[in-house]
């Protein structure tokens, strides 16, 4: 049979991988680094395992290159993390191999062929594209079910070859652990704050609703005024509330990619030609630092009642 | 040292999606842009120049359809790359190379630096596109080019022939340091580019250009990706504009439009 190469980070990942694997039907052989590399349940995924304790990507791209030789597999498969598109694109530029990044779908599987969906124009389309076998596929995260772990594994530690690049440091990021995805309500905020304080606004209105605090990206990863794990859109995260509350947002389409799925989208913004408005359920047309103040005491005067 | 190559797409622009009566996408008729994160990417070459004392070349290929119908918006993108900075462009143009996939990207991009900037120090990739969004151009150039890769740096510092660079991993920040010549991805944060200048527009109409053809590369890289179709993603949203002759008129309506839906 042929196999199927994954190539992940992390042990939940490697199971929905697995899953890929066996819809294009082949064998899985799984290349865990990073934090799957130190897991305990490595040895019951129930697929040939190869592991390396590397979080850099040289190590990992030598790893990979040696094993795509050894074993040819069919498709080589993993989530879209930085660490993988970074070692799997040069894979693919080594040997020309087709691949498809951040796949929502698996339209249809063979052993010479892969159709799949993806994000098109900063996800305001959808492409679906085919490719030939081998190629690489960069699946999104909770597209496919896990599969359950089948039991022993065997697991062979690979050694760590180095390449030219050292990784001479390490920085931590300030995270603040919320789980936006599970939230019911979301106030997001952007650039149309003018500082970092000004934000307690939206952290007063989210109060009043029961809600969490996200944020665009230069909010969080550009200006740091929220943690990086507030960042929502093509590139953070997904979100699916019921009402999610934009304010001094203009709606870029990578922003707005990560709210597609809110039951509602109210705006607020003071440029009524924002494109946010053609996005949003309801819009208000107002200077946030007008408008928030009035709509947090009517919030309270509806809570007092 | 040598010279730094930025790569600059002439991308969809995904805030002017058309369509045809049908419904399916008119991708002829959506105006292209300088790709977004590639501004980032020119000012970092802008900054890094004096160190390196080379000269700053952007590069681009035309991909969407026929090149002849897209004349006055690849002359606009070459500009814009020249005024962000650049001192000469290569724009690549041909029928036979448009709407290729990432391996007839890859192919021609890397031809041309070796073809046309032998003497690179540095070749500066986005980390995304606007419009595909793939991420893998800079991973491809790198194994082709054989040189050292490193991805999503948001700061990049060079001296004495190595570069070292603040890489985003989702949770962390690593720091890498390698050799040049190196390829490295950008990201958005890396620096605030800022719009040119009326003085740096008119500059860059002086600057050298160079247009090139496949058979000027002499390759014509062969696409494995097929598309097999596009369609446009319709979110429904009501889009009502709550209005108000006060605010707090404004906010009672909103108030009770969000009780009704039962979101609050
Ligand atoms: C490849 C790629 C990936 C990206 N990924 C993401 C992503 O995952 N998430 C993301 O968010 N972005 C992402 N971006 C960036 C995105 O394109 C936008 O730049 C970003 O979303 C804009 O953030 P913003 O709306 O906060 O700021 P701006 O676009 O600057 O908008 C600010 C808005 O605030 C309004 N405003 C100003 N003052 C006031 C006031 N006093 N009251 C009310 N309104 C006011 C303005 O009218 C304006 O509309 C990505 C970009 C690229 C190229
Ligand atoms: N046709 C092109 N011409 C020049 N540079 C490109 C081209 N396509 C991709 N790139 C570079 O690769 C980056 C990422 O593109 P993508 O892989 O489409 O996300 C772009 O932002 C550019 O820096």
């Amino acid at each position: 049979m042929a196999s199927v190469l994954i190539v992940e980070g992390s042990i939940g990942e490697i199971l929905e991988s697995i899953t890929v694997a066996k819809l294009v039907g082949g064998e899985p052989v799984v290349l865990a680094y990073g934090s799957a590399a130190k897991s305990g349940d490595l040895g019951s995924i129930g697929a040939r395992v190869y592991k390396l304790d590397a979080i850099h990507p040289d190590p990992i791209f030598n790893a990979v290159k040696k094993l795509y030789e050894e074993i040819k597999p069919i498709v080589v498969v993993g989530h879209g993390s930085k660490n993988n598109r970074d070692v799997l694109s040069r894979l693919a530029g080594l040997y020309d191999l087709p691949m498809g990044t951040d796949i929502t779908k698996v339209v249809e599987a063979s052993d010479s062929y892969v159709v799949y969906e993806r994000g098109f124009l900063s996800e305001r389309a959808v492409a679906q594209e085919k490719v030939p076998l081998p190629a690489v596929l960069l699946v999104n995260a909770k597209v496919f079910e896990p599969a359950s772990p089948a039991g022993a594994s065997e697991v062979v530690e690979l050694p760590v070859e180095e390449g030219q690049v050292k990784l001479v440091g390490r920085l931590e990021k300030q995270l603040s652990g919320i789980n936006l995805e599970e939230a019911e309500i979301i106030v997001g905020v952007g650039r149309g704050f003018k500082k970092k304080e000004d934000l307690k606004l939206a952290f007063e209105l989210a109060e009043l609703l029961g809600a969490q605090v996200g944020a665009t990206r230069p909010i969080a990863a550009d200006y740091k005024w929220l943690p990086e794990d507030a960042w929502i859109g093509i590139s953070g995260k997904r979100v699916a509330p019921k009402l999610y509350i934009a304010v001094g947002i203009s709606g870029a389409p990578q922003h707005m990619a990560g709210v597609n799925n809110a039951k509602i989208i109210v705006a607020v913004n003071k440029d009524k030609s924002a494109p946010i408005f053609k996005f949003a359920d309801y819009g208000v047309v107002a200077d946030l630092y007008q408008f928030l103040p009035v709509l947090i005491k009517k919030l309270k005067e509806r809570k007092g009642q | 040292m040598g010279d730094i190559v930025v790569l600059v797409k002439p991308a969809l622009n995904p805030d002017m999606v058309r369509t045809k009566p049908d419904g399916s996408i008119d991708i002829d008729a959506i105006p292209l842009k300088l790709d977004d994160i590639d501004a980032n990417a020119l000012e970092l070459a802008k900054q890094l120049k004096s160190a390196l004392g080379g000269k700053v070349v952007a590069v681009l290929l035309h991909k969407w359809g026929s090149p002849a119908r897209r004349n006055r918006d690849l002359r606009m993108v070459t500009q814009e790359a020249l005024a962000r900075g650049a001192d000469e462009a290569i724009l690549v143009s041909d029928e036979k190379l448009a709407d290729g996939d990432q391996i007839v990207t890859s192919q021609v991009l890397a031809e041309v630096i070796k073809k046309y900037v032998p003497e690179y120090s540095l070749v500066l990739v986005a980390e995304a596109s606007i419009d595909q969004t793939t991420g893998q151009i800079a991973g491809r150039i790198a194994a082709k080019l054989g040189v050292p890769f490193i991805s999503y740096a948001r700061k990049v510092e060079v001296a004495d022939g190595k570069v070292k660079v603040e890489r985003d991993v989702e949770d962390h920040i690593q720091v890498l340091e390698a050799p040049l010549p190196a390829v490295i991805s950008v990201t958005q944060e890396i620096n605030e580019p800022r719009p040119p200048t009326l003085i740096q527009i008119r500059r860059a109409a002086k600057k050298p250009q160079k247009k090139l053809t496949a058979s000027d590369l002499g390759i014509t890289p062969q696409p494995k990706k097929e598309v097999v179709q596009y369609r446009i993603l319709t979110v429904t949203r009501k889009q009502i504009i709550i209005e108000g002759d006060t605010l707090e008129e404004i906010a009672e309506k909103l108030i009770q439009a969000l009780e009704k839906e039962g979101v609050i």
